[in-house]
């Protein structure tokens, strides 16, 4: 028999569930359709970084949407905890770019100043600091660093629990969560709506989201949309839990509320797998060790890769097909920091009559234009 | 064999790497060495040996009389390899290994990362996790633990000891603390008696095989000395005054220790990390890497001997690392196949003499479910403190298998990496979701496979491109 649903949600990892999660506290009856225990999951290896000084050098909507999300989160945390009781140990004291000569520092100045020159920019507070200034907010801050960028904005969470939050939370307001689900086809039916075929039979649903990060690029075309995104590599090392040193996150590098310190900086382009390499560990150690000399006497217990779900300009996709009413893609690499924009702000936006103005920027259809030459 | 002392005195690439020095790692080394080939042997330990035969080269219990042909069984296998013609790196801890067979290896606070054309991973056994309420408690610990000590520092446990569990191990544990005039107070036997149904029909190759007569000597030294009770059904410990207090349907024992067992498992870490396939092994009731009769994994020049590709005990486990390494020197052009195959012959015969006694010992000493699932009360995990309570609950939430219950509830983060866990997660979560085990697959492991510094990862070579994808910003 086939079930039926009022919308379907195909991915679960933090974009689907915390789109599902909105829909469902709309009143919508929502399917997350999800692949099973073994799947490319950006968001079981992702930094926990909720992260605003470093977005939109391209475009200036993007850094606005960031800031209100993170503006939104302090309220978002609170919500997961009396849904779930799950604390996602929501931390904002503000975080650092750390460089290590003085050229790293000017090209960070630079980029600063030319996204902060944009037409249509929103203004952020952010500061260059040197040393001694770091060094007092950050002590242990190892000599090679000359300065970096402070952001009061920026913050971090345990992104695990956000992930258990999540879907706790989807259940509680009445989702159904079906793992095992990997979606084959998509056909649009003739009268509306939309018949999914999985590897666990079909599933019909009046809407359909789009969440299923790099799974997108097929799936879209489904529906009339497109999906422009690559996998690019980050890897991870967290070394053994150990006493609280650092009161900031460092793009590159963070303690996590366990005590744990987690690092990880690495972009790598056309990965052909998850797997972790060396040389690439030992680069990022290198560069910790640096930033914090006390790192190197901790033990690493864990490291690991995993695959950022990257547009072509790396910015978000969120768009409503033309040719299937009712189908929505929802993809970007910024999952956690995105995540409470995506649950009170857009899941609402697709609950009631489409994607509104205010995220029209983020069309799929500002890559069909040409480039000026 | 030449030992080495430390990671700078090794080799940037050898022939042949053999990780472990247990039986089937100094097989490997025996028949590897003297052919030309640069071979290099690495193990966690002070020496040769690994845990059957620990204390190999120099132990405690030679000089206790009772107990003296404890270490003996390996002699003749460690001075076969200690004569043979390779590198031997002792206290090397082995916590990166990967398809192009690059080996991360630390050795006094130090690492290195060489390079070998072939891998043999001999990484051995580990005990099976017995996750009874109280298990964690202080002043419970495993039997092979205790067997340790006693093998490393001639210690054995004292005050009023309580041995609980099944499998060879136990007995043979046991009858060790008779022979040193220690007998444990009470042994309570969780075989489960149903099995003798399943056992049966593999009795016939078991008595003809050189396990029944030592398994009937010592089951009959134990039970002269040592109360024993059998077919306990489920047990509990408790924390008492001044004590434990151990529970079972139809009794209730106060113990200063207790010591679980219930068999052992392959310790496949690092072949995982590598990306070696892994398949359910039923009869064993454990996950077992996929090899063949030469001990090949999927992986190209990555090969799996002794316990680690499925248990079969210290016999077996030494003749697959001969097969293993005439394998090996077939595939670096040391040996035609015809010489290979003369060679393997006699080690085949063995290896299927043995382990044609061992699907009788697999099906009479396969723990009950009730002492594989963890209850809700008792831990899963220790390192992350996971109950089976909160594993139900991660099921609940939609979990399928032990990576998203990973994700979930951190069972599998801590510093052992899911080697303690792992089956116990995955077999509470096949329980609670009412599914078959094949159908769940492992943990998924990274390196370090064993904790390593930050400074000995940082001390590794980068390449240009290497430096760019973290640097390049």
């Amino acid at each position: 028999m086939t079930r039926a649903f009022d919308i379907a949600v195909v991915g679960g990892g933090i974009v689907g569930l915390a789109v599902a999660r909105g829909l469902a506290g709309r009143g919508l009856g929502v399917a997350i359709l999800d692949e099973g225990d073994v799947a490319r999951r950006a968001s079981r290896g992702n930094f926990a970084l909720v992260w605003v000084q470093s977005k939109g050098l391209g475009m200036a909507r993007y850094g606005a949407w960031t800031t209100g999300s993170a503006a939104l989160w302090p309220g978002f945390a609170a919500a997961l905890r009396a849904e779930t009781g799950q604390d996602v140990s929501l931390a904002q004291p503000g975080g650092y770019s750390l460089c290590l000569s003085e050229e790293e520092l000017d090209r960070r100045r630079a980029a600063m100043m030319r996204m902060h020159n944009q037409p249509g920019w929103e203004p952020i507070p952010w500061e260059v600091q040197d040393h001694d200034r770091i060094a007092r907010a950050m002590p242990g801050l190892g000599r090679d660093v000359v300065g970096g960028v402070f952001c009061p904005l920026d913050g971090h969470v345990n992104s695990l629990r956000l992930f258990r939050a999540l879907h706790a939370s989807a259940l509680a307001r009445g989702a159904t969560y079906l793992p095992d689900h990997p979606v084959r086809d998509i056909a649009p039916l003739p009268g509306g709506g939309f018949r999914i075929t999985t590897a666990q039979g079909e599933i019909e649903a009046g809407r359909i989201v789009l969440a299923a990060g790099l799974g997108n690029a097929a799936l879209a075309p489904m529906v009339g949309l497109t999906a422009p995104v690559r996998p690019q590599r980050g890897q991870v090392l967290v070394t053994e839990r150990t006493a609280p040193f650092l009161p900031h996150p460092v793009a590159t590098l963070r303690q996590t509320d366990e005590g744990s310190v987690m690092i990880g900086d690495s972009k790598e382009e056309n990965p052909v797998d998850e797997a972790v390499g060396p040389g690439v560990l030992a680069a990022m150690a290198r560069r910790a060790a640096r930033m914090f000399p006390v790192l190197g006497g901790l033990n690493i217990v864990r490291s690991w890769g995993a695959l950022r779900v990257m547009s072509r300009d790396g910015f978000p996709v969120y768009d409503e097909s033309e040719t299937a009413p009712g189908a929505f893609l929802v993809t970007c690499h910024s999952g956690v920091t995105l995540a409470a924009a995506h649950s009170e702000v857009l899941a609402p936006m697709i609950a009631g009559g489409g994607l509104e103005d205010s995220v029209a920027a983020f069309s799929a259809r500002r890559f069909d234009v040409p480039s000026a030459a | 064999m030449k030992r080495l002392s430390d990671v700078a005195s090794l080799r940037e690439g050898y022939d042949l790497a053999i990780i472990g020095a247990g039986p089937a790692g100094m097989a490997a080394a025996a028949t590897a060495g003297g052919r030309g080939l640069s071979v290099l042997l690495l193990d966690e330990n002070p020496g040769l040996g690994g845990q059957v035969h620990r204390g190999v080269e120099a132990s405690p219990l030679a000089a206790v009389p009772a107990l003296a042909n404890v270490p003996g069984a390996g002699r003749a296998l460690a001075q076969a390899a200690a004569r043979a013609e390779v590198e031997f790196l002792p206290g090397a801890t082995v916590w990166h290994l990967d398809a192009a067979r690059r080996i991360g290896v630390s050795a006094g606070g130090a690492a290195r990362m060489v390079v070998a054309r072939r891998v043999i991973i001999a990484t051995g056994a580990l005990e099976r996790p017995m996750p009874i309420p109280g298990w964690t408690l202080p002043g419970v610990m495993s039997v092979g633990a205790a067997q340790t000590l006693l093998k490393a520092q001639g210690l054995v446990p004292e005050g009023r000891v309580v041995m609980a569990g099944s499998g060879p191990l136990l007995w043979l544990y046991a009858a060790q603390l008779v022979a040193a005039g220690h007998p444990p107070a009470l042994l309570l036997d969780t075989t489960p008696r149903a099995n003798w149904r399943a056992a049966l029909p593999h009795l016939w190759d078991f008595l003809r095989s050189p396990y029944a007569a030592k398994g009937a000597g010592l089951l009959a030294r134990v039970r002269r000395g040592v109360r024993v009770v059998s077919g306990v059904a489920s047990l509990a410990i408790r924390a008492a005054p001044g004590g434990l207090e151990v529970a079972w349907p139809g009794g209730t024992a106060r113990a200063d220790r207790v010591l679980l067992h219930q068999g052992v498992v392959p310790q496949t870490n690092l072949a995982q990390a590598a990306g070696c396939e892994l398949a359910w092994d039923k009869a064993q009731a454990c996950f077992v890497p996929r090899t063949d009769g030469w001990g090949e994994t999927n992986l190209p020049g990555i090969a799996i001997a002794g316990d680690t590709a499925g248990i079969a005990g210290a016999e077996a486990a030494e003749a697959s690392g001969h097969v293993a390494a005439l394998a090996a020197l077939h595939a670096l052009g040391a040996l035609d196949g015809a010489a290979r195959d003369a060679a393997a012959a006699p080690h085949q015969a063995a290896r299927a003499r043995w382990r044609r006694g061992r699907a009788f010992l697999d099906a009479l000493y396969l723990p009950a479910p009730g002492f594989r699932v963890a209850p809700d009360e008792a831990i899963a995990c220790r390192c992350e403190e996971v109950t089976g309570a909160a594993l139900r609950e991660a099921v609940r939430l939609g979990a399928t298998g032990p990576n998203q219950a990973k994700a979930f509830l951190r069972c599998g983060m801590g510093p052992c990496q899911g080697r303690m866990c792992m089956l116990t997660v995955v077999e509470t979560i096949v329980a609670a979701r009412g599914v078959a085990p094949g159908t769940i697959k492992p943990l998924r492991i990274r390196p370090p496979v064993k904790p390593v510094t930050l400074a000995e990862i940082a001390a590794m070579d980068s390449t240009e491109a290497e430096r760019a994808a973290v640097e390049g910003r």
